[in-house]
């Protein structure tokens, strides 16, 4: 198919776009990056204003694209397709912050461990024929085979190790990539396409703010490879990691985490549990650190989990008064939420 | 003037009283029943609707700007917003180039942000503050205070100038004469008047021989010849005309904004988290409570006729922005505060020649004021036990914003 003009207003840079393409997609393939998130239309964090041309606003969802926005020539880039070609403008500032962006890519590679780790949970580390540089915090989409259905996993492993993806998979009971693939028929050796790397979560740079790492579940596959990134390039002055699980078979990784705490006095690990009593914190994981902690100023948070965990620790984080422009977030997206919400569910299961 | 005899009960018995507790009930009724409507209690026309706000404001061939009588006694003449074509130009051309948004944008962050940073300091660890006394209108005044040249003016005097002109400025009642009727109602102004003098002739004196990039040191020297300085009375009035207004708006702005957003917890909530949205919930505060609610005027050269009313030449009309800001031709539920309104633009700042100078100004003094007060204190919550009066006709916001905080 043949590919529509692109250009960006402000930043001169022009890409072509295929009629069955995002125009988030374009951009990012081609190097240029463009504000976004959750690339599933659910977070409004890429929307651009287009200033010339029409575009399809595919399944861009009325509640987070409006009907007043579209009528303003709004669109979401992750979802819109070109009709014609385009002149458009992010909404949110594209500034150049220092961060090396890397560009979306194809890729493919073969299954190289699988084992279950906690409950429900397992741990897949995919061998990639060609390298696929990152930041610490990003994410990839797995192709479920045969499905047409592609599914978003963040990387644990450091930023280092380019070839070798590691990834933490919950099981969703019914979901086609869950129950119908990773905790099925998946096995050692099998060929998986892989999409990456996508969005904005994470650390990539030195903060002079410590840095409290709230993680839910398998919310703690960025938090590893922030943790192993930060530590391992002195990013940040102090780390603390917070895990949150219902009991101990929710938790994993804590071997690692201990070892790392002793080698590095300014990496603090606190495991929670919500639903058992043991020598550990017992509480919520946001209730343990709202009395871990006295005042949060000056710090700065990044919060990984289920959306009810992160909108929790989002409060506590402000109770405790850190500035909320510190407090950076990854939910979980995963089909049943988009369901819920009413969104189309053309990528979801 | 025959439009008395024709008047209302329901307009001709309205006083300045009522006006200034609530003037949004008899507004609403002005704009259904008589958007341009000659008011008996201040002695001159109101214009109430968006379309005759708009009409007027924007037809400088018809209409001159003016001040209104209780104004014209508070600052004297020749006050920027008094004057036209020539005379206006010239003092236009004084004030406005500091205001120039890309001015404003080389200066107005490391000018504003200690400021807001110092106020906010003084009682984030006290769990509580009436942020209109310690926050909002301390870093209105001490931002423009700086930027004029009045470091040596506590925060404080500014405020006592701004509250007592204004006292001066919106005692417009008049009685059956076209009298004022509280003329004592003048004295508060015309002490401020005479201490601010009393200040301000030693920094000019120093200016004249030593100017520096202050504003008030370009206003003596920009525009006049080698070795002249502009003539201090052609400065006075003006200077008055900002230590009341363009001291108190940004405050009002910023209070009004906060106020507004306490009616709408979840909206509070997400400008808090996003400090991107602040830009939008000043913008839509202004069109909820607009600061300068009814201070402008115009008067018409020739014989006009707006909104059906027909105005002789000479008609003196006082553009209410505050209640065209709720016209709800323009505005579903335009009483409510609403961050995801439609961005119709509001008149807050005034339209055509004699349109406020300092908006990009005051709109990033509430941006930066409300961005620190926000990241300093995010648990930041409306103390429920107090309630919120705003107050004003001429000018409005809230007199009193209690707020209350885990420290």
């Amino acid at each position: 198919m043949t590919g529509h003009t692109v250009r960006l207003q402000t930043l001169g840079k022009v890409t072509s776009c295929r009629g069955d393409q995002s125009l988030l997609d374009a951009y990012l393939r081609d190097n240029v990056w463009l504000p976004h998130g959750c690339t599933q239309g659910t977070c409004g964090s890429c929307k651009l204003r287009v200033l010339d041309g029409e575009v399809d606003h595919g399944n861009a969802p009325a509640f987070t694209l409006t009907p007043e926005e579209r009528e303003q020539g709004i669109t979401l880039a992750c979802q819109a397709t070109p009709r014609s070609d385009l002149l458009v403008e992010p909404l949110a500032e594209v500034s150049d912050d220092g961060v090396v962006r890397h560009p979306l890519r194809d890729l493919t590679g073969s299954v190289v461990v699988l084992e279950d780790i906690a409950r429900d949970t397992r741990r897949v580390v995919i061998e990639l024929t060609e390298a696929m540089p990152f930041n610490a915090g990003q994410y990839a989409e797995l192709e479920v085979p045969g499905s047409g259905v592609w599914r978003q996993y963040s990387m644990a492993n450091p930023p280092s190790e380019t070839h070798r993806l590691e990834f933490h998979v919950r099981r969703t009971p019914g979901g086609i990539a869950t129950d119908g693939w990773v905790f099925a028929s998946l096995a050692i050796g099998d060929t998986v396409d892989v999409r990456g790397p996508l969005g904005v979560f994470g650390i990539s740079r030195p903060q002079e703010e410590p840095a409290i790492l709230i993680a839910g579940g398998t919310g703690l596959a960025p938090m590893k490879s922030m943790v192993l990134h930060a530590l391992a390039e002195r990013l940040v002055p102090e780390l603390y990691l917070y895990h949150g699980g219902r009991t101990e078979a929710d938790l994993y990784d804590g071997d690692l985490f201990r070892a790392l705490e002793a080698e590095h006095p300014n990496f603090h690990y606190r495991p929670c549990l919500s639903e058992q009593q043991w020598d550990g914190a017992t509480g919520m994981v946001t209730d343990v650190v709202l009395e871990d902690f006295e005042s949060c100023k000056g710090m700065s948070a990044y919060l990984c989990g289920p959306p009810a965990m992160v909108e929790a620790a989002g409060k506590v984080l402000k109770r405790r008064r850190m500035a909320p422009r510190l407090v950076f977030k990854e939910e979980f997206t995963d089909a049943a939420d988009l369901a819920a919400a009413g969104a189309p569910l053309a990528t979801a299961s | 003037m025959t439009a008395v005899t024709e008047t209302p009960a329901w307009i001709a018995e309205i006083t300045m009283a009522e006006l200034e507790k609530d003037p949004y009930p008899f507004y609403e009724r002005l704009r259904k029943e008589a958007p341009v409507a000659f008011v008996p209690a201040l002695g001159l026309h109101i214009a109430s609707t968006r379309a005759a706000c708009q009409e007027i404001g924007s037809q400088s061939d018809i209409w001159d700007g003016v001040i209104s009588p209780a104004g014209g006694r508070t600052f004297g003449h020749p006050a920027v917003l008094n004057v036209n074509g020539p005379e206006h130009d010239e003092l236009r051309g004084m004030v406005d180039p500091a205001l120039q948004p890309s001015e404003v944008d080389r200066y107005v962050d490391r000018l504003v942000r200690p400021i807001a940073k110092r106020y906010v300091e003084a009682f984030e660890n006290d769990g509580h503050a009436d942020l209109v006394a310690q926050f909002c209108e301390p870093v209105s005044v001490r931002a423009l205070g700086d930027l004029m040249g009045l470091q040596s003016v506590s925060s404080d005097k500014l405020r006592e100038w701004f509250h007592k002109l204004n006292v001066s400025f919106t005692n417009a009642a008049v009685d059956e004469n076209g009298e004022f009727a509280n003329p004592d109602g003048f004295i508060p102004g015309d002490e401020a008047r005479a201490e601010i003098r009393a200040v301000l002739d030693p920094l000019l004196d120093k200016w004249t021989v030593e100017p520096d990039d202050s504003a008030l040191s370009h206003w003596l020297h920009d525009g006049m010849p080698e070795g002249q300085t502009r003539d201090r009375e052609k400065i006075y009035p003006t200077v008055f005309v900002f230590l009341l207004g363009a001291m108190q708006e940004p405050g009002h702005a910023m209070a009004s904004t906060i106020a507004g957003l306490w009616t709408r917890p979840d909206q509070f909530e997400r400008v808090v988290d996003d400090p991107k949205l602040i830009r939008r919930a000043i913008t839509e505060s202004l069109r909820w409570t607009s600061p300068i609610w009814s201070a402008v005027a115009r008067v018409n050269k020739v014989d006009t006729t707006v909104a059906g009313t027909f105005l002789p030449a000479g008609s003196v009309v006082m553009l209410s922005y505050g209640s065209a800001n709720h016209d709800a031709n323009a505005y579903d539920a335009p009483s409510d505060y609403d961050l995801d309104r439609a961005p119709v633009p509001h008149m807050a700042f005034g339209a055509g020649k004699h349109g406020c100078a300092g908006i990009y100004f005051a709109s990033e003094v509430c941006r930066i004021g409300l961005e620190e007060l926000f990241e300093s204190i995010p648990n930041l919550e409306r103390d429920e036990t107090k309630e919120i009066d705003f107050w004003g006709w001429g000018f409005r916001g809230p007199v009193e914003l209690h707020a209350n905080w885990e420290v």
